[in-house]
């Protein structure tokens, strides 16, 4: 018995080169992704976040690409994986997006680390962009970073208070006010929700309200909103200068927040401990709840059984939105955030770029977007202030009034301080809050327990003392900043 | 005695359908999550009864159809991973199998050990890894990196296979003048064909399955399964019947080759140690 | 059960005595080897340089400052540390060795060889065969505290569930994380000791049987010894698996309520992929591997002291 390569008929000899074939094609297609038109001049690649606004922006694209000839590559990701791709590429130096979703919470990092550019230069150059007709309060928490405006925003969203009218009516209490007031604070807000405890409506049990408990951004998002309105700081002087990042959690309004939310949280579905951002919103839909309050875009999500069916919740007729309570005697403020678009700086296409964030943040397509159909009317997270008095939009979103009075009370950057290293500092205040819901610890203990543990992650982060250079950033200055660029 | 014997196997069929009821009905749940209207999801009592509708699965393949790309992405990296690993796996599990070697145990053990690494925390590194080699975003990058997982699973299975050919084919070859090549090539690989598709399938599953490389690793058009499942789970809102569907999708494959190959089950995911 | 094996490397012993023929069998392994060690020791060596500098994404992009340990000191003094390292111990000992019993008793069962049964061994297999994530999703619907499944048939049961729902109360969460890796891998123990506990020879344990011994002697004292080695190796392999776990942990309850379960696993991915603290997860990860590897080192020790290979 021999064997002998040699010897190989001509038949196996024919199969192994075809073997050999194919696997060498198919390792070539390993290679390179499928990444028809990449190259070309003519596209522009988009990652988003799947949150509502990019189900109708992604309905619009076709308009776009017919308008500018530029072909869209769309990719949407959850926020987990959105983040976690965005950092892996810039720390990789590679050119994976031509167009960004940014979160407000990030804007400061990436524009620091030179991971997005400025668009200072393009806004300044562009006649029609009427940057004049954005919220400023919005531009000011969400798109300005050391006095750069580095994304524009796709949807902004504020918080509000959303409440049942049928059940009002029927236990004859009165509706809350759709124009902030003095009267309607959140004393009185806590006071109307007891009135609901321990009653049925419709032959089911009712629960007044429905918080957040979910760590670590869920319940710090909700909670944030009170301790804001509050007058709550996170930081000895953030963003005033100079920049001094002492935590201050041991301040009489954070100690009185946490009593508060407590309170809600008694006046809660116990399951709610574990909510996270929509299941408050689910929750609400389904009907057994009374009154709560949350990010704007749930104005409208509430509307909707499910979140990509457009299928219409029981809640759909019954349900109206009122204006924030506030804290006695403190100058109330808003939470913003939401999301914006930026161009990072390893793309080759960043004109590509600007082209589609002018497009996409224009009034003409927020309008479209609010108009598509489809999803039972999904998106009016407007930041330009011209769709807030457009009658067709407002035909189809009523609320549009009292969510405009909460953006002009907004100043996302005291809510939650968009700093570098702010997740760190999120996931221990999250924590902590979460527990303060289901213990019985005193809140002024835990929050100094907190307090000492901020300080030590932020003087591990580099951020006490702060050897950066400061920037006194201010509603004003950002005022001045639209008025000198929005002069084109 | 018959009466207890009787007893006894009524008490093993209860048993027996027990564990089907505990392992399997969640399985059947789900499933029915996938097929059920969206409404009846979250009724209390749970509904057994309703209107199967294909609506989820046809969101997800045809219209949009998000997942039909991501079911092929998830197809060709699992195969890359598997076809990359054979030319690596084979030949050192013949090594293993054959040859006299100095720490033997050893090396064997240290393959295993591979498997104590927390991926998770290795994706930074990963991503800059490919990253400087250029391959950032393509299937190669996935398909290199779940070497770590496929090589040490194939060559401990292969290797197992590979001791069950009598050595006396190879002995006899040898007399005859034949290079250890040839015999590797021409005897034992022939015998073991059996052997390397049932390791194939498995490490097929294991590659399947990976969700943690391709979070970092995969761009928009190299995404896999279940990062698709993920993209359901948004901040704004959850839909189950979506999620459920594209898993049931993630499912199917791994369940038919571990239904297909039942009597090789054992041996692979003993990696090798349990013949079954 | 090595029956089967051939010793052979004799019979291949080799003729000539060139380079390529005396160090062959290291050349076979060698590629797979430097590819093995190309992808793990890259990301450890990655790991230990990072780990000494103060390096975090969310401040700046590249390794700001040499700080020799301190990114150790902060990773062993962080808030969730302690709460990590026992709810991980707790997961991987406890889950595998309710695993290993639960999977022995339905082996046992199996083994029965009742017509129909082989039917129920088949599809038992199947949890195992689901991607971790997707089993995180499957029990985040079971646990459901409005409408979920799980929750129906407990309160049916008149078991108390938790007001807060299963996952939302300290009390039962870690042990909800605990019993979806029991779901899902028991049926693994089951198929893998029912196969082995097969190739037992019957004559074996028939010679017992004519001494009077009774079922759980011969369990305990021949069965069990003689599928000694199979039983150390998946139980290795599953506490390997268990320790690292994190996406059931990311789906289901994010470590929550308060640090109830919170896993090492967990604490990685935020540290890393949440917080992008490269430098701290960096040290985490060198901890985590260590203490894996002590374990790990230590039962292959004394389990597989006497085994010949």
């Amino acid at each position: 018995m021999t064997f002998d390569i040699g010897n190989m008929s001509r038949r196996n000899m024919l199969k192994s080169a075809s073997v050999a074939a194919l696997l060498a094609s198919s390792a070539g297609a390993l290679v390179a992704p499928r990444r028809a038109g990449a190259e070309d001049a003519k596209t522009v690649r988009v990652l988003s976040v799947e949150d509502p606004f990019f189900f109708s922006m992604k309905a619009m694209i076709p308009e776009f690409e017919k308008e500018t000839g530029i072909k869209v590559e769309l990719e949407s990701l959850s926020y987990d994986a959105l983040q976690t791709r965005l950092v892996s590429a810039f720390v990789a130096k590679t050119s994976d997006a031509d167009v960004i979703a940014v979160d407000q919470m990030w804007l400061g990092q990436y524009l620091d680390n030179g991971w997005i550019i400025s668009l200072n230069d393009y806004i300044a150059k562009d006649s029609d962009i009427d940057l004049a007709d954005f919220i400023p309060e919005v531009l000011y928490s969400s798109n300005m970073w050391r006095g750069q405006i580095a994304t524009l925003p796709v949807a902004a969203y504020a918080q509000g208070v959303m409440y049942r009218k049928d059940i009002f009516d029927s236990f004859g209490i009165a509706a809350p006010p759709t124009k902030a007031s003095e009267d309607w604070t959140w004393t009185k807000y806590v006071e109307t929700l007891k009135s609901l405890e321990g009653k049925s409506f419709g032959g089911k049990p009712l629960f007044p309200t429905v918080i957040c408990g979910s760590q670590p951004s869920p319940i710090t998002h909700m909670f944030t909103q009170l301790s804001a309105s509050h007058g709550a700081n996170w930081f000895k002087s953030f963003p005033g200068a100079p920049w001094d990042f002492s935590p201050q959690l041991t301040g009489p309004a954070w100690a009185k927040s946490v009593e508060l939310y407590r309170q809600l949280y008694k006046l809660s579905p116990p399951e709610a401990i574990n909510y996270v951002w929509f299941d408050a919103g689910t929750r609400f839909a389904k009907g057994d709840i009374g009154m709560f309050y949350w990010w704007t875009p749930y104005f409208y999500l509430v509307k909707n059984n499910g979140y990509m069916t457009g299928k219409k919740s029981d809640v759909m007729d019954k349900y109206a939105t009122a204006a924030l309570p506030k804290a006695d005697g403190v100058a109330q403020t808003v939470s913003l955030g939401g999301w914006s678009l930026g161009v990072p700086s390893s793309s080759d296409r960043q004109d590509n770029g600007y082209a589609f964030i002018k497009w996409a943040t224009s009034k003409a397509t927020q309008k479209k977007m609010a108009e598509w159909p489809d999803l039972n009317f999904q998106f009016s997270d407007f930041a330009r202030k011209s769709l807030y008095e457009d009658a067709d939009v407002k035909a189809i979103y009523p609320y549009l009034d009292v969510q405009y009075d909460m953006m002009k009370q907004g100043n996302g950057k005291i809510t939650r301080p968009p700093v570098p290293g702010y997740t760190a500092v999120e996931s221990v205040l999250g924590l902590t809050l979460n527990q303060l819901l289901t213990g019985s610890e005193d809140p002024k203990t835990a929050l100094e327990r907190t307090n000492s543990l901020f300080e030590s992650i932020l003087k591990g982060n580099l951020m006490i003392p702060y050897q950066k250079e400061s920037f006194a950033d201010t509603l004003d200055g950002a005022k001045a900043l639209i008025g000198t660029l929005g002069k084109a | 005695m018959a009466r207890a014997k009787t007893f006894y196997t009524a008490l093993t069929y209860a048993a027996g359908l027990l564990f089907l009821a505990i392992f399997i009905g969640p399985i059947l749940w789900f499933l029915a999550l996938a097929i059920r209207p969206a409404e009846t999801a979250f009724a209390m009592p749970p509904q057994l009864t309703f209107e199967p509708t294909f609506d989820a699965f046809r969101h997800i393949l045809v219209d949009p159809g998000t997942n039909a790309p991501q079911l092929v992405n998830s197809l060709i990296v699992a195969i890359g991973a598997v076809l990359l690993n054979l030319p690596f796996s084979v030949p050192a599990a013949y090594a293993l199998s054959r040859f006299k070697m100095r720490g033997k145990k050893n090396i064997m053990l240290w393959y295993l050990g591979l498997l104590m690494a927390p991926p998770i925390a290795f994706l930074i590194p990963y991503f800059v890894l490919i990253t400087r080699v250029g391959l950032q975003g393509s299937y190669l990058s996935m398909v290199l990196v779940l070497q770590t997982l496929t090589i040490p699973f194939s060559v401990w299975l292969m290797k197992s296979f590979i001791d069950e050919v009598p050595a006396e084919l190879e002995e006899a070859a040898r007399v005859d003048g034949a290079r250890w090549y040839t015999i590797m090539w021409r005897i034992t690989l022939p015998i073991v064909r059996p052997g390397i598709i049932v390791t194939s399938m498995f490490a097929f599953v294991f590659a399947w399955n990976n969700a943690a490389f391709p979070l970092v690793l995969s761009s928009r058009s190299t995404a896999t399964l279940p990062i698709g499942t993920l993209g359901y789970f948004a901040t704004s809102g959850v839909t189950w019947n979506y999620i459920a569907a594209a898993a049931v999708l993630a499912m199917i494959p791994p369940m038919i080759i571990f239904l297909v190959f039942d009597r090789y089950v054992v041996r692979g995911l003993t990696f090798g140690s349990v013949k079954g | 059960m090595h029956a089967t094996t051939i010793r052979s490397q004799r019979a291949l012993a080799p003729v000539r005595r060139g380079f390529v023929r005396r160090n062959l069998p290291y050349l076979l392994i060698a590629p797979s080897v430097i590819m093995l060690l190309a992808l793990i020791a890259y990301p450890l060596l990655f790991a230990l340089r990072s780990s000494f500098y103060f390096w975090n994404l969310q401040v700046g992009p590249e390794p700001m400052a040499f700080v020799g340990l301190d990114n150790y000191v902060q990773a062993l003094n962080a808030f969730d540390f302690r709460a990590a390292l026992t709810n991980t111990l707790i997961l991987s000992v406890l889950g595998t060795a309710i695993e290993f019993g639960l999977g022995l008793t339905i082996a046992l069962v199996l083994l029965k060889a009742l017509p129909g049964m082989n039917v129920v061994r088949a599809l038992l297999i199947l949890p195992t065969t689901i991607a971790p994530i997707v089993v995180g999703f499957l029990f985040r619907y079971l646990y459901d505290p409005g409408g979920g499944l799980l929750t129906w048939v407990l309160q049916s049961l008149w078991l108390p569930v938790p007001a807060e729902g299963i996952l939302g109360s300290p009390t039962t969460a870690l042990a909800a994380i605990l019993f979806v890796d029991i779901w899902q891998w028991t049926p693994f123990f089951a198929i893998v000791l029912y196969a082995s506990l097969l190739s037992v020879p019957d004559e074996i344990i028939e010679a017992a049987r004519l001494d009077r011994a009774s079922a759980w002697t011969i369990l305990m004292r021949i069965k069990l010894p003689l599928i000694r080695r199979t039983a150390t190796i998946i139980v290795m392999l599953r506490f390997m698996q268990i320790f690292n776990t994190f996406d059931t942990v990311l789906v289901l309850t994010r470590g929550g309520p308060g640090t109830s379960t919170r896993t090492l696993g967990y604490s990685l991915y935020e540290q890393g992929l949440v917080n992008f603290n490269v430098g701290l997860v960096s040290a985490q990860t060198w901890i985590t591997v260590l203490i894996v590897n002590i374990i790990v080192a230590l039962y292959v020790f004394f389990a597989f002291r006497n085994e010949e290979w």
